[in-house]
């Protein structure tokens, strides 16, 4: 077995990781709004109504639900925050990736931006669990979210925030770098062989 | 690749859902958790005796200090990756079992030095311990199962992908 190109990639993808976290930090309030952006499309469409807006401080997305609460005897609108950083990681580990393959920068930006719906997409379970599950049946009923919703919607964020944020980043590279992998591992061709074997 | 993808997509979110169902967490990742626990004690015990496993816990008797293994870092969702990615390529069963079992250990030969050195960051610092629990391991994990599913590729015989 000739592991000498996959250690060689291997060891490119560890040392370009440093940079790749140190760039990611340094962007990731810019880069925690857009995700935000991508969550409040995601709640339209797996909560109508739910969401009236999405504030941030620093790398924390402040969700605005239309839910209404009582605070010291008044009643105000649910506000959930969020740490984008747990869901937006990956950025880093992608850029690693593609460094280490050489990939060009259009594709490194497409790719960047190819994440920001799964990244979206764990934020915006993030605020659902919450709603749905961790404060209490109350708010759940309140926000529609009850029976086989809330079970979806446990998948659904354990999905987002275990596997997602590093997996992502992965299946992106793998799409994006295709004749870079081919050449790395020659039995690669066999994902298109497979479509038709 | 559209249908590799998809195979590998349908396999890893059965293999996560039925790993989320309780009967699944008590029979298998609530003793895998003990067990990566217990292992990751025994082997730190080498060097500092001063560590004890309990249950998910991992505890320094000298300071307090203790973290628990959660969903995410007991290396089972790396696993699940691992398989799906492995069965979703078209590859002669022997192979497959034989890369599930290879790249199953080397999966979790890493999850142990994690949680091993995350005990030892978190009572040096413990925003290093949020940075490396969070973030950094994630990522090195994910690519110990890409690098491991490449090597796997490049042991596959070359008529392999062809194979029915």
């Amino acid at each position: 077995m000739k592991a000498t190109p996959v250690a060689a990639f291997a060891l490119r993808a560890l040392l370009w990781l440093a940079p790749s976290f140190a760039l990611w930090y340094g962007v990731a309030p810019w880069h925690a709004s857009i995700a935000g952006a991508f969550a409040h499309v995601w709640l339209a469409v797996l909560a109508p109504g739910l969401l009236a807006t999405v504030e941030r401080t620093g790398t924390t997305l402040a969700f605005v639900t239309t839910l209404r609460v009582p605070v010291a005897g008044q009643e105000g609108f649910l506000v959930a925050e969020a740490g984008a950083l747990v869901y937006t990681y990956g950025l880093a580990l992608f850029l690693a990736l593609m460094m280490a393959a050489r990939a060009p920068w259009r594709r490194i930006l497409a790719g960047a931006a190819l994440l920001l719906p799964f990244q979206g997409w764990g934020l915006a379970l993030d605020l659902l669990v919450q709603v749905g599950i961790n404060l209490g049946p109350g708010i759940a009923a309140q926000a529609g979210l009850a029976g086989w919703r809330r079970e979806a919607i446990a998948l659904g964020y354990q999905v987002g925030s275990v596997i997602l944020p590093s997996l992502a980043p992965v299946i992106a590279w793998a799409v994006l770098c295709r004749p870079f992998i081919e050449g790395l591992v020659p039995r690669a061709g066999g994902m298109q062989q497979a479509t038709t074997g | 690749m559209g249908r590799f993808l998809a195979s590998f997509v349908a396999i890893l979110v059965g293999l996560f859902a039925l790993e989320l169902t309780p009967p699944l967490q008590v029979a298998l990742v609530a003793p895998w958790t003990a067990g990566l626990a217990w292992l990751s004690a025994t082997l730190a015990a080498a060097v500092d005796p001063h560590v004890l496993a309990t249950g998910k816990v991992l505890r320094s008797t000298t300071n307090g200090f203790a973290i628990s293994i959660e969903a995410g870092c007991n290396g089972i969702e790396a696993a699940i990756v691992l398989i799906a990615a492995m069965l979703a390529f078209r590859a002669p069963w022997k192979h497959r079992l034989l890369g599930i079992a290879a790249g199953l250990a080397a999966v979790q030969l890493l999850n142990v030095v994690r949680v091993i050195s995350l005990f030892y960051l978190g009572q040096w610092s413990f925003a290093a311990f949020e940075w490396a629990h969070l973030y950094l391991w994630q990522a090195l994990i994910m690519l110990d199962v890409l690098v491991v599913w490449l090597l796997w590729l490049r042991a596959l015989p070359p008529q392999a992908a062809l194979a029915p």
